[in-house]
This record gives C-alpha cells, sequence and structure tokens, in this order.
C-alpha cells in the first residue's frame, strides 16, 4: 500500500510543477520575439544567409558550383548551403525550426508546405521584390517564368516562393527489351497495358516485369484521375472529387496491370530505378529527377531512353518539385540578399546548368529556348522529354492539410493494390478519409 | 545509515544534484509538458498560444482506426518478441552455462547483434528479406519454398519485424540469463544428480524456480522494451510503417502525428495511452511477481 | 560416456548452428563490402567476391565526410559516457548509503520515468534546447544524455550489496563520506561502472533520431545519421553501403569484445537482484 501512495504522491508532484512551468516559458519567448525585432542593420555590411535544401549526390554538386559562382561575384553576400537530408527531415527541421526561432533564411519547399507556412506567418511576401523597380523582374522577366511553375507559387495574388527544382513524370523503357519483344514505347493507356504483357515474361531464368510503379503511386492519383477525365479535388470549397467514375476507373487501370502480374511496385527496392536497371523492370513510369540515378546505374547494364506519359482520355501531367522560399524571421538584409540571390539560381544561364546537371526542368521560357538546351537535348534526347509534357501540366493540391490528404489517399491506395481491399471500397474510404482531413482544418 | 535530518538530506541532494537537474529538465519535465499538450484542443504551436484546452485528442484516439490498428499491431509485437525471446535465450543460456570449451566466444558471438547500429544492420537485413535478391528467399527456395514477400507483403511485414528484433535483443537476455544461473548455486544440482534427478527435472526443479527473478527481470525489460520498438521499423521498411500500415505501432503513430502531422495533442495523447499501458502492464507483473517469484 | 559425448555433440551443434545464424547477416555485409558491383544483386547469391575490392571502403569514405562524423561520434561518445558515470556515481551513492527525506519518493518518480517512450520528449527538448541555443551544438547531443535513471538503479543496487560494515570501518577512520565513495566504493564497483559505460557507449554510438533532429549541419552528424543520408546518396549501391556500415559496427564491435568480461561481472552482480 505504501508504494501505491507515493507512486500517486509523485505523479501529484509533478502536475504541480508542470502547472508552474508552463506560464513563465511562454513570457519568455514573447521577449525574444521583441528582441529580434529591434534589430536592425545596413544593408552595405557583409550579410551571411543559410539554405537549407535537399539536394544529394549530382544536385548537390551542381547546386554548390551555381552558389560558389554567386559568392564569388557577390562580396557582401555569403549564401550558406546546408543539406538537411531527404525532403521529409527538411520538413521536419523547417517545423522545428520555426519553432524554435533558428529558421534559416531560405529554403526549399513544396506548395503545400508553403501554404502551411503561409498560414503560420512564417515565409515573406515576395510581391513587394518582385515589383522592386531597380531590383525586381520586368514583367517581361516574371512571365518569362514557365506558367505553370510560375502560377504554383501564387497565393490570393501574391508571390510567396519562386520555382526551383521541377520535374515531371516521364515513362522510362528499357531498349533492348522493347526491341527484343517489337514493341514501340507505348503512347496510350490501351497501348500501355498492352506492351506489358507482351515485356512480362522469363528470360535466361530472370523474371521480367512489364511495367513499374513507384511506392508512392497513390500520390500519382491526381494526375491519372485527370487523365481518365475526371476531377481531383474542388481547392475552393474544400471537396474531394475523385471518387466518381473516372476515379474508379483510373484505380482499376493501375490495380488490373499489379494484379495480373504485368506491373509492380518499387516495393522493398525504394525506388523503381534499381529494378529498371538491373534489367528486371522494362518500363516504369517515375520522375524526371531520377535522369541522373537511373544514367549512373544503368551504365553498363542496360540500354534506356524515356518518352512521354501516355494519354488516357486527356493528356495530363502533374509537375512537382519544389521552389524557394524565404522566411520571415530573416532580417531584412537578409532578404534584400536572399532575393540577389534567388534571381541568380533561376537566370536563364543557371536555370539551364542546373537542368543538364540533374534533370530538373529549366524553369525559364528563355532556357528552354536557348540554344544551349536545344543543342542539350539533342544530343540527351531524355532530357527532353518533360518539356513536351509543359502543355498538359498541372500542379498537384497545395491546400492546408495536403499533407494529410495525400497520406490519406495514399494509404488506401496502397491497400488496393496490395489485394487487401477494392477498388471501389478503397476510393471510398480514401474520399472519407481526405474529406475528414480537409473538414478539420476547415 | 540513521534517520534522515536536514543535514543528511542537504548532503545527500548536493550529491544528487548533478543527475537531477540533467533528469529534470531533459525528462520530467518534459514529460509534463507533453501530458499538458495532450489536453490541448486549439493550439498554436509557432507562438506558443493555447486557444482551448480539453479532451478532444483523447476523443480522436477513441475514433482513429490508425490508433487503434496501431494499437493492435503493438500487441501482436509485443507477443510475438518477448516469449520467444525469452524461450530462446533461456535455451542458449543454459546451453552456454554448462561445461564446454569456446564458451566465451559463443557469448561474444550471441551478443554482438545488440552492440550495433539498427540503422546499419537494417541495411543489410532489408536486403537478406528481399523477394527476388535475399539470402533467405534462397535458402527457403533450396527447401522448395516459394518466394515470400517479406517487406512488401502486408502478412508478413510483422513477422520480419519480429526476426530482426528477435535477433538484436537476444544477446542482452542471455547475458542477464546466464549471470542468473551463475548465480545459483551449484550445490543444489550435484545434490540432485546424487538422488538420481534427470536432466529435465533438474531444469524443471532447480533452474526454474530460482532462476525466477532473472525471468521476472527479463520479462519486464523486454515487454516495456517492446512495447516502445521504432527504431528497427523505420530503418527495416525505409521510414515507412510497413506495407498497408502493417507495422504501424504506437510508437510509430506518434511520430507521425509529432513529425508528420505537427499534431502535438494527439501525438502527446497518444504517447500517454501508451505511457499507461506500460505502467499497468508492469503492475500486473510485479503483483504476479511478488506472488510467483521465489526468491 | 558415449551419451555424455553425444549430448555434448548435441550442446555444441546447437550453439554454432545459432552462432551462424547470429553472425551471418554481419558476414554478409562484410563479405559483401569488398565485392564488385556486378557480384551483388544476383541469384543465385555468390558469397565471396572474386577479387577483395578494398578501393569499396576508400569510395564510401571519400564519398561523404565519414572523418567529420567518426570524430563527432567519439566525441559525443565518450564525453557523454564520462557525464553519465560521473552523476551516477554520486546519485547511486546518495540513494544506497545517505538517509534523507523524500529519499523513497524521489526514487520511484525516477523508476517512473523509465516508463516513458523516449520519443515523448523529443518535441519539448527540442524546444527547450533551441531556447538554450545548443542546437547543431556539441552540447545538444551530449549534455541531455549525462544522466539515466537506469544507470543510476543499476550502480545502487550494486553499491547496497556492498556490506555495511564497510562503511562503518571507513566513518571510524575518520574517512569522508566524499572520499570513501571515490576510493572505496568506486573501485568495488568497477564491473558494474564498465556495464553502465559500455551500455551507455553502445547507446551512444548507435543513436539516431536524436542526433538526427538536434542537428542541422553536415559538419555535426553523428555516424547514423550520416549513413541514412549515405544511403539516400549511394542509392542501390549496396558494396559502399556495406563498406560504411561496416565501418561503423567494428568500433562498437571491438569494445565490446575488449572490455565482455566486465559485462557479464557486472550485470550478475547488480542486474538481477533487484
Amino acid at each position: 500500500m505504501k508504494k501505491w501512495s507515493s507512486i500517486l504522491i509523485s505523479i501529484l508532484f509533478v502536475l504541480l510543477l508542470a502547472a508552474c512551468n508552463s506560464s513563465s516559458s511562454t513570457e519568455e519567448k514573447e521577449e525574444k520575439q521583441q528582441e529580434t525585432k529591434e534589430t536592425t542593420g545596413k544593408v552595405q555590411e557583409p550579410v551571411e544567409i543559410e539554405f537549407w535544401h535537399a539536394m544529394s549526390g549530382n544536385l548537390e554538386t551542381a547546386l554548390t558550383k551555381i552558389t560558389d559562382d554567386f559568392n564569388s561575384q557577390n562580396d557582401s553576400i555569403n549564401v550558406k548551403l546546408v543539406n538537411q537530408g531527404g525532403y521529409g527531415d527538411l520538413s521536419q527541421k523547417i517545423m522545428a525550426a520555426a519553432k524554435a526561432n533558428t529558421l534559416p533564411t531560405i529554403s526549399q519547399a513544396y506548395e503545400d508546405w508553403t501554404t502551411e507556412y503561409i498560414q503560420n506567418n512564417l515565409v515573406a511576401d515576395l510581391t513587394p521584390y518582385i515589383n522592386d523597380k531597380e531590383n525586381g523582374f520586368t514583367e517581361e522577366e516574371l512571365n518569362d517564368i514557365v506558367d505553370v511553375f510560375r502560377d504554383a507559387n501564387m497565393w490570393d495574388g501574391k508571390y510567396y516562393s519562386m520555382p526551383f527544382n521541377k520535374s515531371t513524370r516521364i515513362l522510362f523503357y528499357n531498349k533492348g527489351l522493347l526491341e527484343e519483344a517489337n514493341v514501340e514505347p507505348p503512347t496510350t493507356w490501351d497501348e500501355l497495358e498492352a506492351a506489358a504483357k507482351k515485356l512480362t515474361g522469363s528470360k535466361d531464368g530472370k523474371n521480367i516485369v512489364g511495367m513499374g510503379f513507384e511506392n508512392g503511386v497513390g500520390h500519382e492519383l491526381p494526375a491519372w484521375v485527370k487523365q481518365a477525365g475526371g476531377e481531383f479535388i474542388d481547392e475552393k470549397e474544400g471537396k474531394v472529387l475523385f471518387n466518381s467514375p473516372e476515379g474508379i476507373e483510373a484505380l482499376s487501370f493501375i490495380n488490373s496491370m499489379i494484379q495480373d502480374g504485368t506491373a509492380r511496385l518499387a516495393g522493398e527496392d525504394g525506388y523503381m530505378s534499381g529494378p529498371f536497371t538491373r534489367g528486371d523492370v522494362a518500363m516504369y513510369i517515375g520522375s524526371s529527377a531520377g535522369i541522373s540515378y537511373v544514367a549512373k546505374d544503368a551504365e553498363g547494364n542496360i540500354e534506356w531512353s524515356a518518352a512521354p506519359i501516355p494519354k488516357g482520355k486527356e493528356a495530363a501531367n502533374a509537375f512537382m518539385g519544389t521552389n524557394i522560399n524565404i522566411f520571415q524571421s530573416a532580417t531584412d538584409e537578409q532578404k534584400t540578399a536572399a532575393w540577389e540571390y534567388i534571381k541568380f539560381l533561376i537566370n536563364t544561364e543557371n536555370t539551364t546548368y542546373w537542368a543538364k546537371e540533374t534533370g530538373y526542368l529549366p524553369v525559364r521560357y528563355s532556357a528552354l529556348e536557348s540554344e544551349d538546351w536545344k543543342k542539350y537535348i539533342e544530343e540527351v534526347p531524355v532530357y527532353g522529354v518533360g518539356q513536351q509534357q509543359l502543355d498538359s501540366g498541372f500542379f498537384d493540391p497545395r491546400m492546408v492539410g495536403a499533407y494529410g490528404i495525400k497520406n490519406a489517399i495514399n494509404k488506401e491506395v496502397e491497400l488496393v493494390l496490395l489485394g487487401q481491399k477494392t477498388v471501389e471500397q478503397g476510393l471510398a474510404d480514401a474520399e472519407k478519409a481526405a474529406q475528414a482531413e480537409l473538414d478539420k482544418v476547415k | 545509515m540513521g534517520r534522515p535530518t536536514l543535514k543528511s538530506t542537504f548532503t545527500a541532494f548536493l550529491y544528487l544534484l548533478p543527475a537531477l537537474l540533467i533528469i529534470t529538465v531533459f525528462t520530467i519535465y518534459p514529460i509534463i509538458k507533453s501530458l499538458l499538450i495532450s489536453f490541448y484542443n486549439d493550439y498554436d504551436f509557432f507562438q506558443d498560444i493555447v486557444y482551448e484546452r480539453g479532451i478532444d485528442s483523447y476523443i480522436y484516439l477513441w475514433n482513429d482506426p490508425n490508433f487503434h490498428l496501431a494499437l493492435k499491431n503493438t500487441f501482436i509485437f509485443v507477443i510475438g518478441v518477448v516469449p520467444c525471446s525469452i524461450i530462446l535465450s533461456l535455451l542458449i543460456a543454459i546451453l552456454l552455462n554448462t561445461n564446454i570449451k569456446l564458451r566465451a566466444l559463443f557469448r561474444t558471438v550471441y551478443f554482438i547483434p545488440f552492440v550495433t547500429s539498427v540503422v546499419a544492420v537494417s541495411i543489410v537485413w532489408r536486403w537478406i528479406f528481399h523477394t527476388e535478391y535475399g539470402v533467405l528467399n534462397y535458402f527457403l527456395g533450396l527447401f522448395g519454398v516459394d518466394p515470400i514477400a517479406w517487406l512488401t507483403d502486408p502478412k508478413w511485414a510483422m513477422p520480419s519485424l519480429i526476426i530482426l528484433s528477435i535477433w538484436k535483443g537476444l544477446g542482452y537476455n542471455i547475458i542477464i540469463f546466464l549471470a542468473g544461473l551463475q548465480n545459483i548455486n551449484d550445490q543444489y544440482y550435484l545434490a540432485a544428480k546424487i538422488d538420481g534427478a534427470s536432466a529435465i527435472k533438474r531444469f524443471f526443479f532447480i533452474t526454474v524456480p530460482l532462476l525466477s527473478p532473472t525471468t521476472f527481470f527479463v520479462s519486464v525489460v523486454s515487454i516495456i522494451g517492446s512495447f516502445k520498438v521504432f527504431d528497427e521499423i523505420y530503418a527495416l521498411f525505409g521510414g515507412q510503417p510497413g506495407p498497408a500500415s502493417s507495422a504501424l505501432t504506437v510508437v510509430y503513430y506518434i511520430f507521425e502525428k509529432f513529425y508528420g502531422e505537427w499534431n502535438f495533442g494527439v501525438a502527446s495523447a497518444a504517447a500517454y495511452c501508451l505511457f499507461i499501458i506500460i505502467f499497468i502492464l508492469t503492475l500486473i507483473q510485479l503483483y504476479i511477481g511478488k506472488r510467483k517469484v521465489t526468491y | 560416456m558415449i551419451r555424455d559425448a553425444l549430448s555434448k555433440a548435441t550442446i555444441y551443434i546447437t550453439l554454432s548452428l545459432g552462432g551462424v545464424l547470429m553472425l551471418l547477416p554481419f558476414i554478409w555485409m562484410l563479405l559483401t563490402s569488398f565485392k564488385a558491383g556486378n557480384e551483388v544483386m544476383i541469384m543465385p547469391p555468390v558469397w565471396f567476391p572474386e577479387k577483395f575490392h578494398f578501393e569499396n571502403y576508400k569510395e564510401a569514405w571519400e564519398m561523404a565526410p565519414f572523418g567529420r562524423y567518426l570524430f563527432n561520434s567519439i566525441t559525443v561518445t565518450v564525453l557523454s559516457t564520462i557525464g553519465e558515470l560521473i552523476t551516477t556515481i554520486l546519485a547511486a551513492y546518495a540513494f544506497s548509503k545517505m538517509n534523507f527525506w523524500g529519499r523513497d519518493v524521489l526514487f520511484a518518480i525516477l523508476l517512473g520515468t523509465m516508463m516513458v517512450p523516449g520519443e515523448v520528449l523529443l518535441i519539448p527538448n527540442f524546444v527547450l534546447l533551441s531556447d538554450l541555443g545548443w542546437i547543431d551544438q556539441y552540447e545538444a547531443l551530449i549534455i541531455p544524455w549525462t544522466a539515466s535513471v537506469f544507470a543510476i538503479f543499476l550502480l545502487r543496487q550494486f553499491f547496497l550489496s556492498v556490506p555495511k560494515d564497510l562503511s562503518y570501518a571507513a566513518k571510524i577512520d575518520g574517512c569522508s563520506d566524499f572520499r570513501f565513495l571515490w576510493t572505496i566504493m568506486v573501485p568495488l564497483a568497477k564491473p558494474a561502472l564498465f556495464t553502465i559505460a559500455l551500455l551507455k557507449a553502445i547507446g551512444s554510438w548507435n543513436a539516431f533520431l536524436w542526433p538526427l533532429i538536434v542537428t542541422s549541419s553536415k559538419e555535426m552528424r553523428t555516424l547514423p545519421v550520416g549513413l541514412t543520408a549515405f544511403s539516400t546518396e549511394a542509392g542501390t549501391v549496396y558494396e559502399l553501403l556495406m563498406a560504411a556500415s561496416t565501418m561503423i559496427i567494428l568500433p562498437m564491435i571491438i569494445l565490446y569484445i575488449i572490455l565482455q568480461k566486465y559485462i557479464i561481472q557486472g550485470i550478475a552482480k547488480a542486474g538481477i537482484k533487484g
């Protein structure tokens, strides 16, 4: 008995302590914030800004090169690159840093992250910087940014970020296997299905699957539904629309291929680039940002190329990748310096260089039309595939709570593809879960 | 030692100061803070302003099928790991405790997984479990077993996780059992041997009862440890809670709510549910332990 | 005699089989780390590389700043272990050899904290550390880990087993508490302290989630965090991944092999009697 009472007492003690602690910490916070507001510096003085990113491998090398160029051209500005691991890590670090008041000056961010940042007043409105007579963009320069990329950065008529590394999904295919089976790269859903069937089989004791999808194929659902002629979500009304005949058609299309074994998911390989470059999979749909990885791994293993995504009833292609935003917590000089850097990073020359090194798309029309780029995609045609899809481009839903919605949908799609639910059941449950997430933040 | 006095209390607290300071600041305070957060209904995490307090988070958990799934999976995991690990480690410890050569070598070998980084070993385990190129399926294939999708089939994800966890934790339990076995006086065995008791009888009538305090300790530690499983899942399934959430455990659920959705209230509430479950189980064990364990 | 030999043989075979199962992942890791790229993902698996490619290690080492990661891991491990030993010795002594008001309640509270999953503490701790300005500093990686309830519990049990007569004798000789602790108790408790130190070192060396969260620059990362970053970079280049993993695992195995006799003693004397 004595033990129990002592435990009870200790719990009470602990609770008491808590009550005292919580009130004092908020006060301290407020003081701190005021302090930071008061500090103002001078523009001429050297400024250091931090750029948090999630680029690794070739991507990081290319980014470092551009940044070094910038630093050597600007005596007073020093941009420090900080690699935060993957996008998931980056997002977590940003949120944690926002809480702790240790945000960097600029960072990469997906559109739905920015929506959340805007809600919490974390990011600076870039419109004044764009409109600035001396340091901003002219009308021409602004419209030089590819429409679908530019518009994805506008919220309620204001720009909160600028496009940086933009990609789209393309169809990678194994030249050797397609030629052997006498199959042309498919251009429609029907052709894709037929090609997958024809390419599946075993060769030299090795099982080959015709078609491959990345693990998060659920995240691609918006594009598939649109290709089937349906609508995914009504962002304004906050209503999900994908549980429709078109939605069912889209998911059934993927599911039937998976179920009859003519398609597979990346599964334990993490990304399709692994099985694809081993020659285990004849074709797959994946991000154009993976081109440099595929190229590296394919060397000496397979001959490959890429084509635009096959069309359904319509052509629809999601453009993904991140933008760069400036955090509100930075000083005015840092913000100005950051704007200079962003302008440099996505100028025609650098966005072309970036695209050539990484497989991302140049974000400016002037870059896409430049001789340099045109010559390059002639040499390496796979890099030119993504831009053929620009006309049918759109960007993924980016409303508040998008993370939860995407996860909920992806989970249900996964259940369907693993054969745990029917397509109809899965979509209905996904609709319910996504709608619940939407309603939660309303 | 004598009775406590003001002076002895003061001196004692001087000794305790460094440890207490660290533990209070980095363990006790966060525990309380999390408890408070679990009662925030509406919370601006960036500004640290609470608009409304209440039990919404707990209601959310009550209705959230994912949380129920996480609870179910956690229990399956504990039931899968703990008894298996205890039986295996006891068996190995008994074998190691016999008069054999190379004992030190064997002991070292069994303990090695315990000292290694989960992150590092899970990379090799992911490959061992690989459907097409995994060594495990290769061996099973020699016996005519069809390839199993260890990591991508929801049916097999949990068994894979259990295998990895048992493998990883076996060494620690073995060491404790070995220590317990060495505490048993040889004279009992000698006496029993003279009386003609068989090895099996000696095991059940001497080893098991005399080892019960150790078994008790091991089971408490294993159960608590297993309830908190996280790193293994994160590393084995590449930052996913298994295919179709088949390896979603309570701590993973907490992690997702915390770092994925920044839903502090729900995450903290879930953490407290886990805490209460562990607490109750420990009390039950203490109670049974008091009655059954022969000291 | 034959029966004896037979049962001996069974024991050896069982233990060897189990041992092989325990070691197999490591053997596989080690052998793969020397393979050429085309010997890795093939069926049936190739056990031994045709030629030992030691350059895999060099290549992996150069692909990421493992030297820096190693330095960080060593610094963090050594300092947090020393810190924990000091706080633990002092606290365990107070809990075992002194009588003071609130002792049992305090001890119960501390034991209670052991049941709380560590993940619960992450966010409040992160915020606290950033208020202190410790994020991305060694302080954040070390200081929160310089005290452990489990270690205090373990050492307290050990101290309790030291006969009271000893401290009476020392007191009569005019030995102060503090001197008594450091000159008599600590040397006596060497096995328990080695156990605590080793468990701490293992935990600290292998810690993943915490260093991932409190470090933001590459310069501050520890080995496991560096390895995960590397594994996204290296992708499916398993021979390099295995080389990097081997580099991380090896120091702990060596440390354990050197100190293992203390662990057994330590746990035997302190771990179970509680």
